[in-house]
């Protein structure tokens, strides 16, 4: 008997909190999480970062930028709090299956292999690939044919890297292991582009100054990447909640208040 | 009930080799064989990484143990004369460099002398190898100057005060008579650190790797990401161990052998 009031009583929770993101505010009007996460109370993201505008701390040190606010919100309407790994990017869709954490929020694009080993949600965020180079060569490394004989910056595991690799043949392609290696890098003029996605790579020219974004891949036949968020392979709830979180956000108006927030 | 000495390290051991038969039996019955060697061990995927593992990674892993090695041992043997010399500012410059580069991270110094001073200087390294194996060296010799000042100092004195009492200058000295003698001491040590530099070597790529500078333990990281899959990362871990192996064998040689002549 008591097992079935506890169902109904989970059952009135849930619709509670269903509700309740229906009107995009928080409410603390349940107290059993709907959602079971590997650590109780908190939502456990893995995450590439700092890789701005998407990923990143505020001065106070607090997790922001695109994915974040969104989790942040996300999260809030199912009760939990967002709690941030650090992880490289390098094979990064397989930590949920390790048990490091719930999910990954990486800037990560859905590419079939990565769904091979986890379940993505709905794409969030178009992204094409982009060159940005140090400011004397943003006149003349602006076609695939100038970056013949050049290094190009990628890093381990994108499909910047497999893009460089498929479409820049003749340029002399460097692995790195994260982001702010390939700005060190082409800072210090050991390579002369950095390809990866162009709101990463718009943001660091507009924050730094030194480089321009030269090269944007949008031409007719060039697919943007489309970002989604990752879980382990099987974890419908969890799965379910983000995708239902992510058409929330929609509705209600924050996906466009966020967006506004980074890319104006 | 009282044991005897004897008895009780008997009864130990047998616990102990209990508990190991009852540990290699529970790994034996609950470990998904079939899943493990699918995730750790496919066959096919062992075979793509070959010749390259080798001609590519493993060659890599040599150059710049080989270069790291070759410059630390000579920075190593200078700072070590350094530290034992009569002048005192050169102990004191010895020792502020070995305490600086034995405190910091090999990572750290890797990303500070491989970007950090290009971008401060703009001077440029000439070539990866040298981008990769100089900090490699740079701490090598911090570690390898305390080894070689050991074995310095392990000559007894006697040795000094006859070279130079038949008229041998003090670095001639150095040279034909106490350091060919500290070698006997030196060189196993020596050994291991080239060991260690092997594995060291893994932390190169920080600095960007294309194809051609693609260390060993990076080699196995891309293998991981092109099949998903870890075999790559075993195969690497036994190309390594084929590596060091001989010369950690070779260490223990040398070192029952010394023991033997000391007797």
């Amino acid at each position: 008997m008591a097992r079935k009031t506890r169902l109904v009583a989970a059952l009135a929770a849930v619709s509670l909190a269903l509700a309740a993101c229906g009107g995009g505010s928080s409410s603390k009007a349940t107290d059993t999480g709907a959602l079971e996460t590997i650590s109780a109370g908190k939502l456990t993201v893995c995450s590439d970062a700092p890789y701005e505008p998407f990923e990143y701390q505020a001065e106070d040190k607090s997790w922001t930028g695109f994915d974040m606010d969104m989790l942040h919100k996300i999260a809030e309407a199912n009760n939990l709090t967002l709690e941030v790994t650090v992880q490289p990017f390098d094979g990064i869709w397989l930590a949920p299956a390790a048990g490091k954490c719930d999910m990954v929020a990486s800037s990560m694009s859905i590419t079939p292999e990565r769904q091979a080993n986890a379940d993505f949600t709905q794409s969030y965020f178009d992204s094409y690939q982009s060159l940005l180079v140090r400011n004397a060569d943003k006149d003349t490394l602006t076609t695939i044919e100038s970056l013949s004989g050049k290094t190009i910056a990628v890093q381990t595991g994108t499909t910047g890297e497999a893009f460089a690799k498929a479409n820049v043949p003749d340029a002399k392609i460097k692995s790195f292991d994260d982001a702010s290696a390939m700005f060190l890098a082409l800072e210090s003029n050991q390579v002369d582009g950095v390809l990866q996605d162009f709101p990463i790579n718009a943001y660091r020219a507009v924050k730094q100054g030194t480089s321009t974004v030269s090269i944007t891949f949008d031409q007719e036949g060039q697919e943007p990447d489309h970002y989604g968020f990752s879980v382990k392979k099987g974890n419908t709830a969890l799965l379910d909640a983000l995708n239902k979180g992510i058409d929330d956000l929609k509705a209600s108006g924050d996906y466009d208040a966020i967006h506004a927030k980074y890319f104006g | 009930m009282a044991l005897s000495k004897r008895q009780k390290a008997r009864y130990t051991r047998y616990g102990v080799y209990a508990l190991s038969v009852a540990v290699l039996v529970a790994v034996a019955l609950f470990v998904d064989w079939g899943k493990l060697q699918n995730a750790m061990f496919r066959w096919d995927i062992v075979k793509e990484q070959f010749p390259r593992i080798i001609t590519q990674g493993a060659k890599n892993t040599v150059v710049y143990t080989v270069i790291g090695f070759a410059l630390g041992l000579s920075l190593g043997l200078a700072f070590a004369l350094m530290r034992l010399s009569r002048v005192r500012a050169y102990r004191w410059f010895a020792a502020t460099y070995i305490e600086v580069f034995r405190g910091i991270p090999l990572l750290v110094t890797l990303l500070i002398l491989g970007f950090g001073i290009p971008i401060a200087t703009g001077w440029q390294w000439p070539n990866p190898w040298m981008q990769g194996a100089v900090p490699l060296a740079l701490v090598a010799a911090a570690y390898m100057a305390e080894t070689v000042r050991a074995g310095i100092e392990a000559v007894p004195k006697g040795q000094m005060e006859a070279a130079r009492s038949l008229g041998m200058s003090y670095p001639r000295a150095m040279t034909t008579i106490i350091i060919p003698q500290a070698l006997r001491v030196i060189v196993p040590p020596l050994t291991n650190e080239f060991v260690l530099l092997i594995k060291d070597t893994s932390l190169i790529s920080v600095l960007g790797v294309t194809d051609a500078t693609k260390d060993l333990a990076r080699f196995g990281r891309d293998g991981v990401n092109h099949s998903a899959n870890a075999t790559p990362l075993i195969v690497a871990g036994l190309v390594y161990l084929v590596m060091t192996l001989p010369l950690t064998q070779l260490v223990a040689w040398m070192e029952r052998r010394a023991k033997a002549v000391g007797r």
